[in-house]
């Protein structure tokens, strides 16, 4: 999924040590908070659900793998500019900040590779699909998920064009208070909502 | 009394006089004068030197510092103590001598500026004994009768000017140039210090009446005694017909009624300046004859100052290091080392080339060079010159005696060789050199006193810490400030064994423990331990904020200047990275120091860190601007950037 606006860096971004892992505990500290913020504003407007640090991290070889997935973030963490990149370390330092803030979430299980960037948190997304059942008044209609996805009717909301299992997530949200209920198959997952 | 405040170098340590050297140095020492204590100089240190005792008191240096000189020194005593009381050294003072020898005293002849007698804490009473040359005894011959004419009695060759009034000679009528009058009465002055002992055969004392002087203008008194020619006559009814006069110019014995010399017509008048002294010795004192006499009934009080005998200084040795002390002082009173100042060099053997020359300044006799001219006469000196060491050298180590006699001019000649080759070789070398040759800061385990086992290595280190901090602070050898201010232990270590020449080496247990007694001494340098333990060391002055200052202030210089080279960032914004290497280069620090220093700037969070292929830079810190904190920055940048506009725009 490719926008069409440039995504702006913050100013940070140009300057070179920001690529360096400081020793000085409050310049880090302050370092991880301008990193975290950068990643969301990143992922959101590239509207990343997911980020994968190895394949963020160890570009492949030249820039012409770059649009592979949607969790490539090859320009993140790699300033081509000023020919700098926050190493491997580094970045997972930012994404276990990011972390313990709970924006991100590690994808399956503990490997860590690949993590949920929550720059909306799955309650964050529920509370959004819920306003939207509420105002296009679906309640107790029943949805699958490719159309809450994909769906003509979901053009225009933020959720749409998300990614299936955060989807998943938001309305397992939802499910636990009890506001939708999750039925189907594999493939063919639909939700109700109360 | 004949103590005298001293000047102290910037770590407390006496100043030196030139070839002074330190023989001992022993703490916690107290002074009496006489049999009491001096209430402020009861806890201090004392060194001795060559030329002087010192005594720099430990609580109050600057204040309370005295020394007396050794030249001033009759004998001195030694008291072993007993029970409580601490053993002693008593430095009995010369009787001043009010007689013609003052003036020949080598101190207060016009012109030979040997010694500095420096403040005096004379009592009132106790006038200094300086006394302006006899002046009406000292003549200049006319250039053109050559007839010997008396200098003007209220000539004084320190003031005067083209201006002094200079009568014409007596004969002929012409007037002298005054720098003819200048040096005749210099080289009289000059002169009668050897022939001094000639004026001192027995006098007749010769009272004079009561009414002559005041009792306080010594000087002027002696002074304006010359001209008045009918005072000496006065004085001269001697009750001794047989005393005679010598003349000081031709060495006739004259009849001491005589006011000039019968043979050479000199006046003969300056036989009376240790008369008038005497005279007024006796009238504060008593009317009686000059022998002075222990005047028991007055009290002490009184008494000091009207006995003729200062009271002699007792130096009292709590911590022990008497022994020392007196073996070195009676060693060094033996030698007289003050005597040699200014002495006159070895007269050389009698060798064709270094003859005709007074002074070891021209080597080649004066008709050589006449004879040889341009380059030939260029190599002929060099030549002549070299052989001129070679002897000097070679007489020098024939035997020992010969090498201590020569000592100074092959002191000289060592020095000059290796500034030569320091020339040849590195900068670094020469002021090596230079350091060794001005190094008279021998501090060594064998010149402190050995009181305990433990005390006397606390002396030893804080003897040099104190050298140390002197080494530090020279202004001449500029250690510190030739390291930008900053310089780490190790290679002040280095320095400053190199500079002692390889001997009486410290070893680096001492070093460290005597840089680290700095603080406590209160001198003007400091240790200071870097975060990675690194131990540098910087003046006093020189604070953690100033050197972030000027880091800052470089780094500013940095957005205004463009890189050497095409950089990928915008260096507008955010300067340049740099290295330590970039700072020592900078700064003129070490590049350890430089290290230390951007982390420590680092550390405070003015700076942060790069680390790339080049190595590791460090930058002005645009990462942490205040985040969390409260944000001060916004405003700093706005008014960062309107000065950067008007720099622009040329109005600043």
């Amino acid at each position: 999924m490719s926008t069409t606006t440039p995504f702006f860096f913050p100013r940070e971004y140009s300057f070179p040590p920001f690529f360096t892992r400081q020793t000085n505990l409050t310049t880090h500290h302050a370092q991880l908070i301008k990193w975290a913020a950068l990643v969301l504003a990143y992922c959101r407007h590239h509207r990343l659900f997911k980020l994968s640090l190895s394949s963020a991290i160890s570009d492949p070889l030249s820039s012409t793998a770059e649009p592979t997935s949607d969790t490539t973030a090859s320009d993140l963490f790699h300033n081509r500019q000023l020919n700098r990149r926050l190493s491997l370390a580094d970045a997972r330092e930012v994404l276990d900040f990011l972390r313990r803030d709970g924006r991100v979430e590690p994808v399956d299980g503990t490997t860590g590779d690949v993590v949920w960037v929550y720059w909306r948190t799955p309650e964050e997304w529920a509370g959004l699909v819920e306003a939207w059942v509420d105002e296009t008044a679906q309640r107790g209609g029943v949805l699958t998920l490719y159309e809450l996805r994909e769906g003509d009717a979901t053009r225009g909301a933020e959720f749409h064009g998300m990614d299936a299992d955060l989807l998943q997530k938001a309305l397992g949200v939802l499910v636990k208070r009890g506001k939708a209920q999750i039925f189907g198959q594999e493939d063919s997952l639909g939700v109700k909502f109360f | 009394m004949f103590l005298k405040q001293i000047d102290l170098t910037t770590a407390l340590r006496p100043s030196y006089l030139p070839d002074e050297d330190l023989l001992f140095v022993q703490d916690n020492v107290g002074l009496y004068e006489g049999k009491y204590k001096l209430p402020d100089q009861q806890n201090g240190q004392v060194y001795l030197t060559s030329h002087r005792v010192c005594y720099v008191d430990k609580a109050e240096p600057r204040k309370y510092s005295v020394a007396l000189d050794l030249k001033d020194v009759e004998r001195c005593e030694f008291y072993a103590g007993f029970l409580k009381s601490s053993a002693k050294v008593t430095l009995i003072p010369k009787a001043i001598k009010r007689s013609s020898l003052g003036p020949r005293s080598p101190g207060f002849a016009p012109g030979s500026g040997t010694s500095s007698p420096g403040r005096r804490n004379d009592s009132p009473i106790r006038p200094p004994p300086v006394d302006p040359p006899p002046a009406s005894a000292t003549t200049w011959v006319c250039t053109i009768c050559s007839f010997s004419n008396p200098v003007p009695s209220n000539f004084d060759p320190s003031t005067a000017n083209a201006h002094t009034p200079l009568p014409p000679c007596l004969t002929c009528g012409i007037k002298p140039t005054l720098t003819h009058v200048l040096k005749a009465a210099i080289s009289t002055a000059a002169g009668r210090q050897p022939g001094g002992p000639v004026l001192q055969t027995p006098l007749p004392v010769r009272p004079r009446p009561l009414s002559a002087l005041g009792g306080s203008h010594i000087n002027e008194g002696s002074g304006s005694a010359a001209p008045g020619a009918p005072r000496p006559s006065s004085a001269l009814k001697t009750s001794d017909p047989d005393a005679s006069f010598q003349c000081p110019r031709c060495t006739f014995f004259n009849h001491p009624s005589l006011l000039s010399c019968e043979i050479c017509g000199a006046p003969l008048i300056s036989h009376d300046i240790p008369d008038i002294n005497q005279h007024i010795r006796s009238e504060t004192d008593s009317p009686g004859p000059f022998l002075s006499k222990p005047l028991s009934a007055l009290p002490p009080s009184l008494d000091s100052p009207h006995n003729s005998q200062p009271e002699s200084v007792k130096v009292s040795f709590r911590g022990g290091g008497e022994k020392i002390f007196y073996e070195r002082l009676k060693s060094s009173m033996t030698q007289r080392k003050w005597l040699l100042q200014g002495a006159p060099p070895i007269p050389k053997s009698g060798d064709g080339l270094a003859n005709g020359t007074g002074s070891s300044s021209g080597p080649g006799g004066p008709p050589e060079r006449v004879k040889i001219a341009g380059i030939a006469g260029l190599e002929h000196r060099g030549q002549a010159m070299r052989k001129n060491n070679e002897l000097v050298i070679g007489n020098a180590f024939e035997d020992l005696e010969a090498l201590m006699a020569s000592a100074k001019e092959i002191v000289a000649l060592a020095e000059k060789f290796a500034r030569q080759s320091a020339i040849a070789g590195d900068p670094n070398n020469a002021f090596l050199a230079e350091s060794v040759s001005q190094l008279g800061l021998i501090t060594t385990k064998d010149i402190v006193g050995t009181s305990g086992t433990s005390g006397s290595n606390s002396l030893y280190l804080s003897e040099l810490a104190r050298n140390l901090a002197e080494f530090l602070t020279d202004d001449s050898r500029g250690v510190l400030r030739r390291a930008g201010g900053i310089m780490s232990l190790v290679d002040l270590w280095a320095v400053f064994n190199r500079a002692r020449g390889g001997v009486e080496l410290v070893s680096p247990t001492d070093f460290e423990k005597a840089a680290v007694l700095w603080e406590k001494l209160g001198l003007p340098v400091r240790l200071r331990t870097f975060k990675s333990g690194v131990k540098v060391v910087q003046g006093r002055d020189r604070t953690d904020e100033t050197t972030i200052r000027s880091l800052l202030a470089w780094m500013k210089d940095l957005h205004e200047f463009p890189p050497e080279r095409e950089v990928e960032w915008d260096w507008r914004e955010w300067g340049r990275g740099v290295t330590a290497r970039d700072a020592a280069e900078r700064f003129g620090w070490s590049i350890g120091v430089a290290e230390e220093e951007l982390e420590m700037a680092e550390e405070r969070g003015v700076l942060c860190r790069e680390e790339g292929i080049e190595g590791l830079r460090f930058w002005e810190n645009f990462i942490d601007t205040g985040e969390g904190k409260t944000m001060p920055n916004p405003a700093q940048e706005a008014s960062d950037h309107l000065i950067k506009a008007m720099k622009d725009a040329g109005m600043i």
